[in-house]
């Protein structure tokens, strides 16, 4: 193991791209991702790497995909305005199923909003924001030492299952310093290649589930790549059941590998009365909230998903049998708590914290909010 | 103690950001957790300027500042920003520049910017000092674990300049406050 | 010389282009000069965007990419600079590359990225029925333009040679050898190469302006086509376009070359 060191979110998201084999980086500057790429410069080279500064967001994932389709384990950095221009491209990946990594370090908005505060009012984005029906998997890490964990995760994810991942985290997550001990090494997964000659490579029917194999261009096999619906050759068609069948292999490679994708930290939920979900830095103070609660005699406890798409169903839905009270904190006006809502199916009164005005949501409010006699605890 | 918030306020400029990092640095060369963190603005100069660090023998929950246990002032702008969301039993620290009249005459007051002024010539070493004021007046990390992040965060031809300064700020301490 | 029809994808046959479209003389223009420089088809990389010339990438038997509307540039970028042995020619037309995609066009220029663009120019959007591009002549008729076309057009080369393309070429899709010579010419060409094919487009661009089918396009192609100017590349012989238009054409041939650096991203000592 290596010493400790005070790094920031961002530099940690560096780090775990690295550890991961990230070997591509192209990327547009923006508030507050931008140290990702400042860094990725000075090291992907080293480790024989390629950076390319793009002429804008599209343009950054488009080279990414580019560069995923050679072979090369390719990321991106932005936040949400670049992340919006960002989202034709997400679809794209997910459709042609080109293993990706995209960081969003979420500020303000909409719009360009408020450009150096932290927010997670792109949450229902990260799941939505491409159009047309498509899986989505997307990382909320909570702490400077999860960033590197969840990016290093997201690669892994993307490659085992050829979608993009997206990681979101906010700008506090991403600017602040932490004292972290990183791993040495890490397991890493790569994409599956062929394991048939390139003249045996088109596959005679599609896959009925699955990952397909995914060869690089260069490695002698010559294949078609698009964004139109394809046949199981790559190549466009109109037919009906050959759309379904493409779309509904794309949710169901995600949702039968639930248990490779999914995590949900729980912290003291065993006999809570009180719990509160969030996630992110919320998440944060949710625990000190329910460490001080603890102190004061109160059942409180925390549920906070790292994986917040697919969202946990299972897992809520269990923690809303078990409590009174669920409290779902958000630094937006509300996204993840219609999935709450969903799961929870009215087994637990679900009391609401959001705050949208750039600054956190600090453990002393999540404590006043569990303490006798406010709304949420009576 | 189990944890311990630090914030130091400032002018752009003093190295207040810097300080922040080295001190928390140092407590983790003292055996701590520490985070620290800053705030961002659309300007790259001027302003005020904040570090905040928490400290903690246990890993930390939370990691920004909730609840400021010390307030370390080093500019007049910083002391009306931040001293009034200071609470009731929260420690306040003075540079003896922007200490207003009304202060209560028991929060210490020490001479950092002039201090750093003489060691420097300049403002640049104002946080460093503050450090060394920090250090001798309250023991929130080791000497010389400060002492060694110093060393290692500046710029290696500024070493001696701000070990120096460190020096000078941690003898304002002992009934030296002026 | 190989038979071109062994570079095709027979299966994915038939294809999507209109009777009298010159798009496929240009691909079979494009297949002779790659035979002609006998590349490794396992290291031709296509990438193209969307609309009738971005099709063409579907039916050749090399590592192809169908991308999203004017991005082919950028996607090309990532495949070069991770696989720079790969021979990387983006296909795109004109509103695909000069609408949507012209800041990913003139960025790629601008850093003499290692490859090849073909830019096929029938001065419409046909893909989706005939709408005016940035290209269409003023005075043109589109299905958006029905009282002819009172935007000025681009000259995509004069574009191109600002942006710091370091090989810019005008040719005619009338003239198919010149078009083969020209492609490897430019696919032997160090760094950045922009060949603007005047092609043609019958079916909208010729119906709504009342210029015959593709053979009459195409003719006229040839014969005003002088080397020096050809009034058609502006579509001149449009009766809509007003007598105060300028009367020459666009010069074809090699309007531009220089060798620069090759801009490859930052990346470590090999």
């Amino acid at each position: 193991m290596s010493t400790a060191q005070l790094i920031q979110g961002n530099e940690a998201c560096v780090k775990g791209a690295l550890a991961a084999g990230c070997s591509f980086y192209g990327g547009y500057p923006i508030t507050p991702s931008s140290e990702i790429a400042e860094q990725m410069v000075r090291l992907l080279p080293k480790r024989g790497g390629v950076f390319i500064q793009m002429e804008d967001e599209i343009a950054s994932l488009a080279s990414v995909i580019g560069a995923s389709l050679a072979g090369s384990k390719a990321m991106t950095a932005t936040s949400g305005p670049g992340f919006s221009l960002m989202q034709e491209h997400i679809g794209y990946a997910t459709m042609t199923e080109v293993p990706c990594v995209i960081v969003n370090v979420m500020r303000g908005g909409p719009s360009t909003g408020l450009p150096t505060s932290p927010s997670q009012g792109d949450v229902m984005q990260a799941r939505w924001g491409t159009h047309g029906d498509h899986p989505a998997i997307v990382l909320a890490p909570a702490s400077v030492g999860e960033v590197f964990d969840l990016t290093v995760k997201a690669f892994n994810l993307s490659e085992r299952f050829r979608t993009p991942v997206i990681l979101l985290y906010d700008e506090i997550i991403g600017h602040t310093r932490e004292s972290v001990v990183l791993p040495d090494s890490v397991d890493i997964t790569n994409r599956t290649h062929p394991d048939v000659a390139p003249e045996d490579f088109w596959p005679k029917e599609a896959p009925p589930a699955g990952v397909p194999p995914m060869p690089g261009f260069g490695d002698g096999y010559r294949f078609h790549v698009t964004g139109l619906t394809h046949d199981h050759r790559g190549f466009p068609t109109n037919d009906g059941d050959i759309a379904e069948a493409l779309i509904t292999r794309l949710h169901q490679k995600i949702e039968t590998n639930l248990d490779e994708i999914s995590e949900v930290e729980t912290y003291m939920l065993d006999d809570a009365e009180i719990a509160i979900f969030a996630y992110g830095i919320v998440g944060r103070s949710a625990r000190e909230a329910v460490i001080r609660a603890r102190e004061a005699g109160i059942k409180a406890g925390l549920i906070r998903p790292l994986t917040i798409w697919p969202f946990p169903t299972a897992e809520v839905a269990a923690a809303a049998q078990q409590v009174d009270t669920m409290i779902v904190a958000e630094m937006n006006l509300g996204q993840l708590i219609g999935e709450v809502e969903r799961a929870a199916a009215g087994a637990t009164e679900i009391v609401s914290y959001l705050r949208v005005d750039g600054e956190p949501i600090t453990p002393t409010v999540l404590l006043d909010l569990m303490m006798p006699g406010t709304g949420a605890s009576s | 103690m189990g944890r311990n918030e630090i914030r130091i306020a400032g002018a752009g400029g003093q190295g207040v950001v810097t300080a922040g990092r080295i001190l928390a640095e140092a407590a983790i060369l003292s055996g701590s957790h520490a985070t620290h963190s800053q705030v961002y603005g659309p300007q790259s100069r001027g302003g005020a300027s904040r570090s905040d660090i928490v400290i903690a023998t246990e890993p930390i929950a939370f990691p920004l500042a909730d609840n400021i246990d010390l307030l370390f002032v080093l500019s007049s702008d910083a002391f009306a920003k931040y001293e009034p969301e200071l609470g009731p039993d929260g420690t306040l620290i003075v540079d003896t520049r922007c200490a207003p009249e009304s202060l209560n005459g028991d929060t210490p007051q020490y001479a950092v910017v002039d201090t750093a002024r003489a060691v420097s010539g300049g403002q640049l070493v104002t946080g460093v000092v503050a450090l060394g004021v920090l250090q001798a007046h309250t023991q929130c990390v080791d000497a010389e674990a400060l002492r060694q992040a110093v060393a290692a965060r500046v710029p290696v031809q500024h070493t001696k300049m701000n070990l120096e300064a460190l020096d000078a700020g941690m003898g304002l301490v002992g009934g030296e406050s002026s | 010389m190989t038979d071109v029809k062994t570079y095709l994808r027979e299966w994915a046959m038939p294809h999507v282009l209109c009777p009298g479209c010159a798009h496929g003389i240009v691909l079979r223009s494009f297949l002779e000069s790659v035979d002609q420089l006998q590349l490794d088809r396992n290291k031709v990389a296509m990438v193209a965007g969307i609309g009738c010339s971005s099709r063409l990438v579907g039916y050749v038997d090399f590592c192809t990419l169908h991308g999203t509307h004017g991005r082919a540039p950028a996607f090309a970028t990532g495949l070069k600079l991770a696989r720079p042995e790969l021979n990387v020619v983006v296909v795109t037309g004109d509103g695909d590359g000069l609408a949507i995609g012209g800041n990913h066009l003139i960025h790629a220029a601008r850093r003499n990225i290692d490859m090849t663009v073909l830019m096929l120019n029938n001065s419409i959007y046909g893909m989706t029925g005939g709408q005016a591009a940035p290209t269409t002549p003023e005075g043109s008729v589109a299905s958006t333009t029905p009282q002819g076309n009172t935007e000025p057009n681009f000259d995509a080369c004069k574009l191109l040679i600002g942006a710091g393309a370091s090989h810019v070429v005008r040719v005619l899709a009338a003239n198919p050898l010149e078009m083969t010579k020209v492609m490897a010419d430019a696919m032997t060409h160090p760094g950045f190469s922009f060949i603007e094919i005047i092609s043609d487009c019958p079916e909208y661009f010729g119906r709504y302006n009342k210029v015959g089918g593709g053979a009459e396009m195409l003719s006229w192609m040839a014969v005003r086509d002088e080397g020096i100017t050809i009034p058609l590349a502006n579509k001149s012989f449009v009766k809509h376009v007003p007598s105060s238009a300028p009367p020459s054409g666009m010069k074809t041939g090699v309007l531009h070359r220089e060798v620069r650096p090759v801009y490859a991203g930052v990346r470590g000592e090999q």
